[in-house]
C-alpha cells in the first residue's frame, strides 16, 4: 500500500493512472481487505477481541489513509513538476488550495472505508444492527476530517524535504500501534494508551466499534466529540505549521529545489 | 555493405484515452523510412520533436518491435538477431535520465560494463580511458547526484561506448546543455567518427547537424522528406534569396498577403519579443523586397536583410512544405 | 564464470543502491516494525509467551518479503521512470541475468529489517531468542531471501511489460503474509487456502527457520523452500524472453 503513494508516484502520470482498474483493484481493495483479514486472523491466533473488533478499526484506518497523504503528495508533485512555486505566489488561500485538491482522495479514502467494511464484514461473517449503518458512515466522515489535521502537517513537511513518503508512512504506523486499531489500548503501556488519547482516529475507531454492538448515537456523543475537537486542534497545528514553513521556504527558497 | 540498413519501417503506438469509456487511438509515429548508412560515416536524422526520430532509434537499437518494415545493423535483423545487434552497438540519449544517481560514476560504468560482457581484465583500463575522453577523470567516486547536467551527459556518452562499440547511436545528445558543454560534446561526437566508429545522430540543432553530419536525412511526420549531404540539402534553396524582415505588429492578413505574393516560395514566420521576422524564401534574381513592402503597407518595418540560403532554410522549407 | 559474475556485480550494485536510499533503507526496516510491534501486543495480551517467539520469528521475515514484493514492483517501475530500464534491455546480456540480482538484492535488504525486528522484539518484549540448531537456522536465512527473491523475479518480469504492474506488487505484501504463516499458524487459515500456502516458498523459508531456532527437522522444509525457488527462477527466465518481446512490440519500455 505504502508505496502506491511513493513509488507510483515518481511519475506524476501516476495520478492519471488512478482511475486503471489495474491500480485501483489492488490498492484499494485488495490491500485493505488483507489487512483486515491479516489482523482477524492474528486476533484469532492470539485469542483476542472478536473479528468485529479488526474490521472496524482496520477499515476506518483506511479512510484516514488517503487524508494523511493526498496533500503532502500533492505538494511533492507540483515540487516535482515545479509547479508549487508558480501555485504559492497566487494570492489564492492556502487552505482551500490544498484541501481543494485533497478533496476527491479523501472521499476516496471514505469509499475504501466502507469497502473494507462491507467486504471484510460479509468475509468474517460479521453483522452491525441496521439503525447503526448512518451512524458508521458519519464516523468514517468524521475520522477522514480528524486525521487531514496530520495530513496538512505532512504537507507541511512535503514543503520543506523532498520525501514525504517517510514521514506519512511513519504517522500510518503510528496510528496501527497507538489508535487502538489492533491493539486494545488497555493492553498498551500506559503512556501508550495515554498518548493515543490525543491522537485522531483513537475516538472515531471507539466510537464506531460501540455503535456497531448496538450503542446509539446519543451514547457515543462525547466520543464523536472528543475526535471532532481532536481534529479541528490538529487542522489548526497542521495549518499554522503549514504557513510557518511556506514563509520559511521563501526566506530559504528551497521551494523548487528538486 | 552498409552498417545501418533501414527498409520501409513503419511504426504505430496504440494508446488508450478516456476515463470510462476508453477510446482506442492509433498514432503512426513512422510511415516508410528507409536509409542506410555506410561505415566511418556521421548520419544525422533531423526532424522537429515527435517526427518520429527517437521512435525510428529505438527500433533500430532493438528496444521496438518495428510494425512492419526491416532493419538491419552491421548485418544482423534487429528484431531477429537482437543480441548480436546489442553487442555491437552504443546508444545514447540527452537529458538527465538513464543514470543511476545513487552510484558514482566509477559504478555506473564498472555496472555496465559487464552487462557489456567486457572482459573483466579490460575493465579498469577502458573505464580509465573513457573517463579521460569525457574529462570526468578524477570525479568518478562521487555519485551522480551532484553531478551537473553536462556532466551527467559526458557520463552517460562513457556508458555508451564501454565496449567499444563500431556502431552509435546518439539521440538529442545535447539537448539542454549550456553552449559550451554542447560544443565540447560536439567535438567529443567529431572524434568518435575520426576514430573510425559509425555514428547516428538525431538532433533538431540545424548548425550542429551541418558542423558534424557527412549526410543528413530530414525526417517529418513519420517520413523522410529529404536526404543528402549538408551540401545538397543547401542546394534545394541554393538558387533561392531569402529576406529576413523585421516587422512590429504584423496582422493575419498581412502575413496571408505576403504568402500568397507571386514568387513567394516559402515564407516562416518567428515571433520574437516585441518583433515578428518573417522569412520569405523566393527565386533568386526576383526582387521581392518592394512588394513585400507594399503588402506590409501601414506596419512598422524594422531591419531587412536579404542573404544566401542556409541549411535551417533548406530544412524549413523540406518540414513545411509537408 | 561469467554469469557468476554478472549476477554478483548486479547485486552488488543494487545493493549498494538500495542501501542508500532513505525509503527503501530507513522505512524498509521501520515498516515491519510496526506490524512486528502491534502482533507482539497483540499475542502478549492473548496467547501463551511461547507464541511469541513463533511470532517473532515470522515476524523477522515479514520485512523480507516487504522489501522484495514492494520494491520488486516499484524499483522497476523507478528503472523505468529514469530511464535506465530501457539500457538494461539494451545491453546484450540475457534480462533474465539483469533482473535476477536486483531482486535478489531487494530481499537481502530485508535482512536488516530481520534483525531489528529480532532485536526489537529481544529488548522491547523480552523475546529471548534461543536458537537449537544455529548452523541449520544461519542456512535457511540466506535460502529464503534467495527464494524470496526468486519469487519477486517472477513478480516483476509482470512489472518490465506492464506499466501498472507495481501496484500489483503492492498488494501482494499483506496477503503472502497471511497466507505464509508469518504470524498465523497455517492450520487457522481455511482448507483451501492450503495449496496456495504451499506452493509459495515463503511458507517452507519460515518452516525452516521457526524449526531450526525451536528445534525439529528444517532440513525437508529447506528443500522444498530451495526447490520452489528453483522453480520460479526457471519459469521467469523462460518468461522473460516472451515478456520482453511483447514489451517491445507495445512500447511500455519507456514513459512516454
Amino acid at each position: 500500500m505504502r508505496v502506491f503513494f511513493v513509488g507510483g508516484l515518481l511519475s506524476y502520470r501516476a495520478l492519471f493512472n488512478w482511475i486503471n482498474p489495474w491500480v485501483l483493484i489492488p490498492s484499494f481493495l485488495i490491500a485493505p481487505l488483507f489487512q483486515i483479514l491479516l489482523f482477524a486472523y492474528i486476533g484469532r491466533a492470539a485469542h483476542l477481541e472478536s473479528d468485529k473488533f479488526y474490521v472496524i478499526g482496520n477499515a476506518l484506518q483506511y479512510a484516514a489513509i488517503p487524508c494523511l497523504f493526498a496533500m503532502g503528495n500533492t505538494i511533492v508533485n507540483e515540487k516535482r513538476q515545479q509547479t508549487l512555486g508558480a501555485v504559492l505566489a497566487t494570492p489564492a488561500r492556502r487552505i482551500p488550495l490544498f484541501v481543494g485538491r485533497a478533496l476527491p482522495v479523501m472521499a476516496n479514502g471514505m469509499l475504501v472505508a466502507a469497502f473494507a467494511f462491507v467486504a471484510g464484514g460479509a468475509l468474517l461473517g460479521i453483522s452491525v444492527p441496521l439503525g447503526a449503518v448512518a451512524p458508521l458512515a458519519l464516523v468514517i466522515v468524521l475520522t477522514a476530517f480528524s486525521c487531514t489535521g496530520l495530513g496538512l502537517i505532512t504537507a507541511a513537511v512535503g514543503l520543506r524535504v523532498v520525501d514525504t513518503a517517510v514521514f506519512g508512512n511513519i504517522l500510518f504506523g503510528l496510528l496501527l500501534i497507538f489508535c487502538g486499531v489492533n491493539v486494545p489500548l488497555d493492553q498498551l503501556p500506559g503512556w501508550m494508551s495515554t498518548t493515543a488519547q490525543a491522537l485522531p482516529l483513537t475516538h472515531g475507531i471507539e466510537a464506531a466499534r460501540r455503535l456497531a454492538d448496538g450503542a446509539s448515537v446519543s451514547r457515543v456523543g462525547g466520543l464523536l466529540a472528543a475526535e471532532a475537537a481532536i481534529g479541528t486542534a490538529y487542522i489548526v497545528l497542521g495549518y499554522t505549521l503549514l504557513r510557518v514553513v511556506e514563509f520559511e521556504s521563501r526566506r530559504l527558497a528551497t521551494l523548487d529545489r528538486a | 555493405m552498409a552498417v545501418v540498413e533501414a527498409t520501409d519501417l513503419h511504426r504505430t503506438y496504440r494508446t488508450t484515452t478516456g476515463v470510462f469509456r476508453r477510446r482506442r487511438l492509433e498514432v503512426e509515429a513512422v510511415r516508410g523510412i528507409s536509409f542506410e548508412i555506410e561505415e566511418g560515416e556521421l548520419f544525422g536524422l533531423l526532424g522537429p520533436n515527435g517526427a518520429g526520430k527517437t521512435t525510428t532509434i529505438k527500433m533500430l537499437i532493438t528496444l521496438l518491435i518495428p510494425t512492419s518494415g526491416t532493419a538491419r545493423v552491421l548485418g544482423h535483423d534487429v528484431v531477429k538477431d537482437a543480441r548480436e545487434v546489442r553487442k555491437r552497438i552504443g546508444y545514447v540519449f540527452g537529458g538527465e535520465r538513464g543514470l543511476y544517481d545513487r552510484l558514482s560514476a566509477a559504478d555506473n560504468l564498472r555496472y555496465f560494463a559487464e552487462l557489456y560482457s567486457v572482459p573483466p581484465r579490460e575493465q579498469k583500463r577502458r573505464i580509465a580511458e573513457l573517463l579521460d575522453l569525457v574529462g570526468l577523470t578524477g570525479r568518478e567516486k562521487e555519485r551522480v547526484e551532484g553531478f551537473s547536467r553536462g556532466m551527467k551527459q559526458r557520463l552517460h556518452i562513457a556508458r555508451g561506448l564501454l565496449h567499444d562499440p563500431p556502431v552509435v547511436f546518439l539521440d538529442e545528445p545535447t539537448l539542454g546543455l549550456d553552449p559550451v558543454g554542447a560544443r565540447e560534446l560536439r567535438a567529443t561526437i567529431a572524434s568518435l567518427v575520426e576514430g573510425g566508429k559509425t555514428v547516428l545522430l538525431t538532433t533538431h540543432y540545424m548548425f550542429e547537424a551541418d558542423a558534424l553530419c557527412d549526410r543528413i536525412a530530414v525526417i517529418a511526420q513519420g517520413r523522410i522528406v529529404g536526404e543528402g549531404t549538408p551540401s545538397d540539402l543547401k542546394a534545394i534553396v541554393a538558387d533561392q534569396t531569402v529576406i529576413e524582415i523585421e516587422v512590429f505588429g504584423a496582422g493575419d492578413a498581412e502575413i496571408e498577403r505576403v504568402r500568397v505574393l507571386p514568387g513567394v516560395a516559402n515564407l516562416a514566420v518567428e515571433e520574437r519579443e516585441s518583433a515578428q521576422v518573417l522569412t520569405v524564401t523566393s527565386p533568386s534574381g526576383l526582387e521581392l523586397t518592394t512588394s513585400v513592402l507594399a503588402c506590409l503597407n501601414g506596419v512598422r518595418v524594422g531591419r531587412i536583410v536579404t542573404r544566401e540560403p542556409t541549411l535551417e532554410d533548406a530544412y524549413v522549407s523540406l518540414v513545411t512544405s509537408q | 564464470m561469467k554469469i557468476l559474475r554478472v549476477l554478483a556485480l548486479g547485486w552488488a550494485m543494487h545493493f549498494k543502491m538500495l542501501s542508500r536510499s532513505a525509503f527503501d533503507g530507513v522505512l524498509g526496516v521501520v515498516w515491519p516494525l510496526f506490524f512486528a510491534t502491534t502482533a507482539f501486543f497483540m499475542f502478549r495480551a492473548g496467547a501463551p509467551s511461547s507464541t511469541l517467539l513463533y511470532a517473532s520469528l515470522g515476524a523477522s521475515v515479514m520485512g523480507i518479503w516487504s522489501a522484495t514484493s514492494v520494491a520488486a514492483s516499484s524499483a522497476l517501475q523507478r528503472e523505468r521512470w529514469s530511464g535506465t530500464l530501457e539500457l538494461l534491455v539494451g545491453v546484450p546480456t540475457h534480462f533474465a541475468l539483469v533482473l535476477m540480482p536486483i531482486t535478489i538484492a531487494m530481499s537481502t535488504i530485508g535482512i536488516y529489517s530481520m534483525a531489528a525486528t529480532l532485536l526489537w522484539g529481544r529488548f522491547l518484549f523480552g523475546i529471548d531468542l534461543h536458537i537449537v540448531h544455529p548452523v541449520l537456522f544461519v542456512l535457511a536465512i540466506p535460502a529464503t531471501i534467495a527464494s524470496i527473491g526468486m519469487l519477486g523475479f517472477l513478480l516483476s518480469v509482470s512489472v518490465v511489460r506492464y506499466r501498472t504492474a507495481w501496484a500489483l506488487g503492492n498488494a501482494m505484501e499483506y496477503p503472502v503474509w497471511l497466507v505464509c504463516g508469518f504470524l498465523v499458524p497455517l492450520s487457522l487459515l481455511p482448507g483451501f487456502v492450503r495449496p496456495i500456502s504451499w506452493a509459495l516458498a515463503p511458507t517452507w523459508g519460515i518452516r525452516a527457520i521457526r524449526e531450526s531456532a525451536l528445534g525439529g527437522s528444517p532440513l525437508p522444509d529447506l528443500g522444498v523452500c530451495c526447490a520452489l525457488g528453483l522453480g520460479y527462477g526457471t519459469l521467469g527466465v523462460l518468461l522473460v524472453e516472451t515478456v520482453l518481446r511483447s514489451a517491445r512490440r507495445t512500447a511500455t519500455l519507456s514513459l512516454t
